[in-house]
């Protein structure tokens, strides 16, 4: 392959719009948003096959303003635990400016909260950089795309640091 | 999967043709103006060649863009038998960079096209699209404002139909019914079979202009 264009590419589906399909590429700050059909196309070109598949799934909490969903990370034929990822938003706001510093008091009263349980493993959380995905300060269902292709991007990187060491 | 037929029609006619597909169809004509874009895969992408079709909607007050795959055509003695291509047909609206996005997994532009008409969209036993449309070259890449026609004077008449497994060969029938009505101002046929302009055009057109319609073909 043309060292050019990438190896692979992240395709997800959100339970929150059933009739769409996202693909993020990391590498090339992209995002698109397209009907559940682009999967039939995909499959008909040939040009990338799916390698991997993970399913996150969970519980669903209301929480005042604030919607939570926890859940595991597994592969779709698997069982093996690949991490857990927790999902916050504030109903509220759709501004990612205005409601960041509800949101940075939530996360710092949910890290208090995990560090008295003496839990293994830590909540890890990067912002992506919506603008370089020509994404605005109105949060959508891309932006969502985004974060999860991040979490993925970190899951997968964690487990190659925990498969470098055991070897 | 979709039905299709194809014609071509001279465009002094297309006027009258505007005319009779109003009294046929019932429906109000919509504008049509799309910028097509041909995408090949690049060399050493996917183990076997593959073709999309990007379309963006320039008629509306945003672009609205569309991924279009065509497959092959249904073969056999049975398409043989009948008139109408049948073939493979999805489709997939999609966000404003999705032709970036193609771009970086390796698809080549191939062509470029600007298609400016009307279409008519109806239900007669099936949803049926009728286009009428100039198919416009672009001299410069992208360059929309700047399209020349390929055959001036010529226009691309298609009569499509949304179709399944199930029941594409009530979906022919009800197209094939349906191009009957045209006629006498146009030959109808698979796409790649040439049957050229009808002799009949000419005094067809000017019954439809003289009446506005109200006389029977």
């Amino acid at each position: 392959m043309s060292p050019e264009m990438p190896r692979d590419f992240i395709g997800m589906s959100l339970p929150e719009q059933p009739n769409k399909y996202y693909f993020t590429l990391r590498s090339h700050r992209i995002v698109v948003e397209s009907d559940v059909s682009v999967q039939n196309i995909m499959e008909k070109l040939q040009s990338y096959k799916s390698r991997v598949a993970l399913i996150f799934e969970g519980f669903q909490y209301q929480l005042g303003d604030f919607q939570l969903r926890v859940g595991k990370v597994v592969p779709s034929h698997s069982e093996n635990l690949r991490g857990i990822v927790m999902e916050v938003e504030y109903l509220p706001i759709s501004s990612l400016e205005k409601s960041r510093q509800i949101m940075e008091e939530f996360i710092d009263i949910w890290q208090e909260a995990l560090s008295k349980r003496s839990l293994p493993g830590h909540f890890i959380h990067v912002e992506p950089n919506f603008s370089e995905y020509g994404l605005s300060d109105h949060y959508t269902s891309q932006h969502t795309a985004v974060q999860y292709a991040t979490v993925m991007a970190q899951l997968i990187a964690s487990a190659q640091a925990v498969s470098t060491v055991r070897n | 999967m979709e039905c299709v037929v194809q014609g071509i029609i001279e465009t002094q006619h297309v006027e009258a043709l505007e005319i009779l597909l109003q009294g046929l169809c019932g429906v109000q004509k919509e504008r049509l103006r799309i910028h097509e874009l041909c995408l090949k895969s690049g060399p050493n992408l996917g183990a076997v060649p593959s073709e999309l079709r990007i379309l963006c909607d320039l008629e509306q007050p945003e672009p609205s863009w569309t991924v279009r795959h065509v497959g092959g055509s249904m073969r056999g003695a049975g398409a043989e038998q009948i008139s109408v291509l049948v073939r493979p047909m999805v489709e997939s609206k999609a966000s404003k960079n999705v032709l970036r996005f193609f771009y970086v997994l390796g698809y080549k532009l191939d062509h470029e096209l600007l298609r400016v008409g009307f279409a008519f969209h109806f239900q007669r036993g099936v949803q049926i699209t009728v286009t009428v449309s100039s198919v416009n070259k672009m001299l410069k890449l992208h360059a929309t404002d700047e399209a020349l026609p390929v055959t001036p004077g010529m226009q691309l008449v298609e009569v499509t139909a949304p179709a399944t497994s199930e029941n594409y060969t009530e979906v022919v029938a009800a197209v094939t019914s349906f191009c009957e009505h045209l006629a006498p101002l146009l030959h109808l046929s698979k796409p790649g079979i040439s049957t050229g302009v009808v002799p009949t055009a000419a005094a067809a057109a000017a019954s439809l202009m003289s009446d506005g319609g109200g006389t029977t073909l």
